[in-house]
């Protein structure tokens, strides 16, 4: 098992280098001079040249490129030169924000496969089957954006019964109902087409595992076909509900960006647009840097998830 | 009628647009083997299914299933749910799949004994303990723990065994039990059936298409054929004056190893050896931190121009792995591989291409055996288009070799049958007249009476066009029928090599001895 | 337990596994079929209705979609305006159908091009394995990036606009199609038919191009239409945070976006886009599961 997991890490390591390399480059790919990317077209001669020094761009770029990576490991994410303050400060402040939003959406996902992907295959009307397959399309197909304005469109404008948009005033912790209004509408958002790809995988798994001969061993046994769905066929459906839930991150990742913007939720997100709005590129770059390597990283747990879920790769030794 | 354990009457089931079962009667009293013998398509597997109501959604049965007392067609899921496993229980073909992979095999028999009223953990896990006992697996509570991947085949049939006599049925439904496992564990298997029945007064419905197996285990037999019983005797009688041609074609078509005596010589020596290995070793590396697998060891024969050899062992064995190596498919690690006196190994790559013209391959599954996008003249005529050579009439010409009417070319892989798409495979390899043909298990996934068929066929086409031949195959009486010589393989070492009258009567080794020990016997018509 | 399975059709998509039944099933009559029955023929209408606002787009639109009206500032939906006016009085219909034109623009150049150069380098890194190696690496790279994160990083090197969007679009399906096709060309590279052409004597280049080539092209099909739903949703978000098409020029991402601020005042402003969008996405995932569904039976 510990051997799995060993193989996986090297080509994610390759990956994460080979991605800050590109994403250190992505300054000095933009033309003209980096200093002034940085500051703007205004900025003082002075400033220029304090830029230049504290980047030291005059030393050789790989020097350069390990510097920045140096002082990423230690905490020192630089300085934002056009929105204002260290960068560590503006990403700890989002931080929450987005990770707050992220876990709800990925939580609802989640519950929602669950029961309608068990419910799904339980039942055996065809009825529901067609209906939830309708809606499962529908929530696959929306994009993001769409559905998010015809969220605050339904609920905030037409019948105006939840905020169109921040985060809760006091705080998450202090009353949770408030905080439940403001998280609903985002946390469905971007949670939606999440469970409308998880939740088809998960059908597609459990019917497949249904199909399988120890299901046919089961039956014969008289075992009742609840506890055969429940039992056998959902566990060993749920790694690879896991594994399309990493890939789905991805999904979660930029979504983020959109659904801060449409719900103005102060994130990463929307820190991400100031950023580029303002061609901040210190902010984008570090962001990017951690979405990559949250991505990253979350792949390499729902695969080592997998196959600890795997008594064939866990335990090894087939005869 | 409580003599009976299960009753059959005018059963039949049908798909749409197939009838499947079409009017079947049968009875099987109070520990009788009775033995369901057929082709595939017969409808012995639907008449195993529908006793326990298993049927597929699109099928639907009409008649009447009396087991226990209980009818079975048209009753609801919480009656069967009651009837599965306690009154009749089934054991399937394929151990492999027959268990849940993610689930330890102790689990798995307690999820059993808990549908058939056993609740308590303690008392499932003694129950499960003494079930595997019964079965003959050593340290069952050891294994109570293992998963099904950490158990041989053999012992993963003896757990299937296992979860059928959980809820102490009087009726076990075997369908095809030993058919996916080697020869030496089928013997072992059936042995354990037998002792069930003596010990536990077991009844058995014994669904196969294996005479032998029939021989060694039944009672009394039953004929099917598309869906209807043609004959029903009780064994020693069938096998000794079957009433139907249908059951002599059967009975005349399984390939029994020739008892005593040393068949003709069946061809001349002549020339250099076609195909030559001298020490041959191949070795697979491990990867993902697997160990290396050592397929095949310093193994060393020769294939004489006109002679077939057959090479046998069971799975696992290093058989295929010779074949292939044989013609530069895999690389050896060791030795040298010789065609026609060239090393394989110093060949440019053009060289190789042009020494490849005769060669050619035939494989063992005729679903893939074949481009499904191509039709059947496109595959014939493809070893021709690779060389550039003329296609003109051989397409048809081959065509008629293999029997085929020529008017099939135009048609495609899915619209034959297994037989029909071995015989294009067959003609595809012959389309260069190529002097070494390596075969491996060309009909091994072919019923029984179409086997003989396309042996024939292949012994006609051999004498006629004089290819060398390396016959691979894990039956016995197959490689017996086809081969000049043979070679025994285990676990990559070449054990045996001579004429199959020297090796199969006077074998050297112990193991070929068990090997042919195993196979199950037919008893020659008087 | 099985393996990853084909993830079902989603947007943002992942590289699907090839089909087990690549290079064995037999093909069954024409596969388009499939899009005029049912599901598929719902998805087909859907973007074919769309498809033909948008070519039709300079004949259909009553104004010019750069055109400001005076005094028609966020107007609701009424008979000169069928889905009203925008924040600075141009009429949303015309914007909406010439922002349709623009994307199908990006879909025809974008998605072609990803999957022609990813399917290339697929099949051809599949016949050593050095290149092999390389290639999956550098496809790991790309998919590391979600696809809207790509985007902005490529749009922070390059600008927006047009050529971003459609050079992102590429991007994100080349490793897409490069899995695809080496997974096809794996496939169908052990099967025994090529095998026993192997054995007489067929190339590596005759087994990709009479064997591979041929089998690799259903699975290729359904994801086509994937990529175009993903095409479209990429584009739209883009657009809509501002890194896309950029103003003035009609974008239906950007109109969403302007949008948000207006809801109460002029919702045909949202629900005009919204539409578009929608249809054109749905209509591509169920065009994509009735042909996917159609390889199954």
């Amino acid at each position: 098992m510990l051997r799995y997991v060993a193989s996986r890490l090297p080509s994610a390591l390759v990956v994460l280098v080979v991605a800050s390399i590109l994403i250190f480059g992505l300054l000095r790919l933009v033309p003209g001079d980096p200093a002034t990317t940085l500051a703007g077209p205004d900025a003082s001669p002075e400033a220029l040249a304090a830029i230049r020094s504290a980047l030291g761009l005059d030393r050789p770029v790989w020097e350069q490129y390990l510097h920045w990576l140096g002082s990423l490991f230690t905490g020192d994410l630089g300085r934002s030169y056009l929105i204002g303050g260290s960068i560590a400060d503006l990403v700890l402040g989002g931080l929450l924000n987005t990770v707050v939003l992220a876990t709800a959406a990925v939580l609802l996902a989640v519950v929602i496969a669950l029961v309608v992907g068990v419910g799904a295959v339980l039942t055996r009307s065809r009825w529901v089957d067609a209906l939830v397959t309708g809606a499962n399309t529908v929530a696959l197909a929306l994009p993001t954006f769409v559905s998010g304005v015809l969220l605050v469109l339904v609920f905030a404008v037409a019948l105006p019964i939840l905020p169109s948009g921040g985060v809760p005033p006091l705080g998450f912790a202090a009353r949770p109902d408030i905080t439940a209004q403001y998280l609903v509408l985002p946390a469905i958002c971007l949670g939606l087409p999440v469970a409308g790809s998880i939740t088809r995988f998960l059908v597609e798994s459990l019917r497949t595992e249904l199909a399988q001969p120890y299901v046919l061993t089961a039956r014969a046994l008289g075992v009742p076909r609840r506890r055969i769905v429940l039992f056998q066929a959902l566990p060993a459906a749920l790694p690879s509900m896991l594994t399309a839930l990493g890939i789905q991150v991805g999904s979660v990742l930029g979504g983020a960006v959109l659904v801060e913007a449409i719900f103005t939720w102060p994130g990463l997100g929307s820190l991400v647009e100031q950023g580029i709005s303002r061609r901040d590129y210190p902010v984008v770059q570090v962001l990017l840097l951690l979405s990559v390597a949250v991505f990253v990283l979350v792949q390499l747990l729902t695969d080592v998830a997998h196959a600890a879920l795997d008594p064939r790769i866990r335990i090894g030794g087939s005869v | 009628m409580s003599a009976n354990v299960l009753t059959i009457r005018d059963l039949r089931v049908s798909f749409p647009g197939i009838a499947a079962v079409a009017g079947v009667d049968l009875a099987v009293r109070r520990g009788e083997v009775v033995a369901l013998v057929g082709e595939s398509g017969s409808g012995k597997t639907m008449i195993a299914r529908s006793v326990l109501g298993l049927l597929p959604e699109s099928a639907t049965a009409t008649g009447s299933v009396e087991l226990a007392g209980t009818e079975v067609v048209g009753a609801g899921e919480a009656e069967l749910d009651a009837l599965r496993g306690s009154r009749a229980a089934m054991v399937f073909q394929e151990p492999q799949t027959a268990l849940n992979p993610v689930r330890t095999v102790g689990w798995q028999l307690a999820e059993a004994l808990r549908a058939h009223g056993v609740r308590s953990r303690r008392a499932a896990r003694e129950r499960a303990a003494e079930l595997l006992e019964l079965v003959g697996i050593p340290e069952p509570r050891r294994r109570l723990r293992y998963y099904p991947h950490q158990l041989s085949g053999g012992q993963k049939q003896r757990v299937v065994i296992a979860l059928a006599l959980s809820g102490e049925p009087d009726l076990l439904l075997a369908d095809e039990p030993t058919t996916a496992l080697d020869v030496t564990v089928q013997a072992q298997i059936l042995a354990l059936l037998a002792d069930l029945r003596d010990r536990l007064g077991v009844a058995v419905l014994l669904v196969t298409h294996n005479m032998g197996v029939v021989a060694e285990l039944a009672d009394r037999v039953v004929v099917l054929h598309h869906g209807r019983i043609v004959e029903r005797r009780a064994v020693s009688e069938l096998f000794a004056r079957p009433a139907t041609d249908y059951t002599r074609d059967l009975l005349a078509s399984v390939p029994r190893l020739a008892e005593g005596g040393v068949p003709a010589p069946r061809r001349e020596d002549t020339g250099e050896a076609v195909l030559e290995l001298a020490e041959v070793s191949v070795v697979y590396p491990g990867k993902r931190g697997r160990p290396a697998l050592r397929a095949v060891h310093g193994v060393s024969l020769a294939v004489r121009p006109g002679e077939v050899v057959g090479l046998v062992g069971e799975s696992g064995s290093g058989k295929t792995t010779v074949g292939r190596a044989a013609v530069g498919l895999v690389p050896v690690s060791a030795g040298r591989v010789r065609l026609g006196g060239r090393d394989l190994a110093a060949l440019s790559r053009a060289e190789l291409r042009a020494a490849r013209r005769g060669l050619a391959m035939v494989h063992q599954d005729p679903a893939a055996a074949l481009d499904p996008r191509f039709t059947v003249g496109e595959s014939i005529a493809e070893p021709l288009l690779i060389h550039g050579a003329a296609v003109g009439t051989r397409v048809a010409d081959l065509l008629t070799a293999v029997r085929l009417p020529a008017a099939y070319a135009d048609r495609r892989p899915g619209e034959l049958s297994g037989g029909q798409r071995q015989r294009v495979a067959l003609a595809r390899a012959l389309a260069l007249a190529p002097r070494l043909v390596i075969a491996d298990e060309p009909t091994s996934a072919l019923d029984v009476s179409v086997q003989a068929d396309v042996l024939d066929l292949f012994d006609e086409l051999r004498r006629e066009l004089g290819f060398g031949c390396l016959f691979i195959s894990h039956d016995l009486g197959v490689v017996d029928r086809v081969a000049d010589r043979v070679a025994v393989l285990r676990d990559g070492e070449l054990l045996e090599l001579g004429s199959p009258g020297e090796v199969f009567t006077a074998p050297r080794h112990d193991y070929t001895r068990a090997l042919l020990e195993a196979v199950p016997r037919v008893p020659v018509r008087v | 337990m099985t393996a990853v399975q084909d993830p079902p059709v989603a947007v943002p998509v992942a590289a699907p596994d090839v089909r087990d039944d690549v290079g064995v099933g037999v093909p069954r009559g024409r596969w388009f079929a499939a899009l005029l029955r049912g599901r598929g023929l719902v998805g087909t209408v859907f973007v074919g209705v769309v498809v033909l606002a948008g070519l039709l787009a300079p004949v259909l639109a009553p104004y010019s979609p750069l055109q400001q009206i005076p005094g028609a500032n966020l107007l609701p939906p009424d008979a000169a305006h069928w889905l009203g006016t925008d924040e600075v009085n141009r009429d949303v219909l015309s914007r909406v159908l010439y922002g349709t034109r623009v994307d199908l623009l990006v879909l025809v150049t974008a998605v072609p091009l990803g999957a022609v150069t990813g399917s290339l380098v697929g099949l051809l890194s599949s016949l050593s394995t050095a290149s092999d190696v390389v290639a999956q690496r550098v496809f790991d790279i790309l998919l590391a990036f979600p696809v809207l994160i790509l985007g902005i990083a490529l749009a922070a090197v390059a600008g927006p606009g047009l050529t971003t969007v459609i050079l992102v679009i590429a991007l994100a399906e080349i490793p897409i199609y490069g899995r695809l096709l080496r997974g096809a060309a794996l496939r169908v590279r052990e099967m025994p038919y090529v095998e026993a052409a192997t054995v007489v004597g067929a190339g590596r280049w005759w087994v990709l191009r009479r064997h591979v080539l041929p089998n690799a092209i259903e699975p290729v099909g359904v994801q086509v239409t994937v990529s175009l739903a993903v095409a479209v949703f990429v584009e739209g978000a883009m657009s809509f945070i501002g890194i896309g098409i950029r103003p003035p020029d009609p974008s239906l991402g950007s109109i969403i976006a302007d949008s948000v601020t207006a809801l109460d005042a002029n919702p045909g402003l949202a629900l005009g886009p919204l539409a578009v969008v929608t249809a054109l996405v749905l209509g591509f995932l169920l065009m994509a599961q009735a042909l996917a569904a159609g390889r199954r039976t």
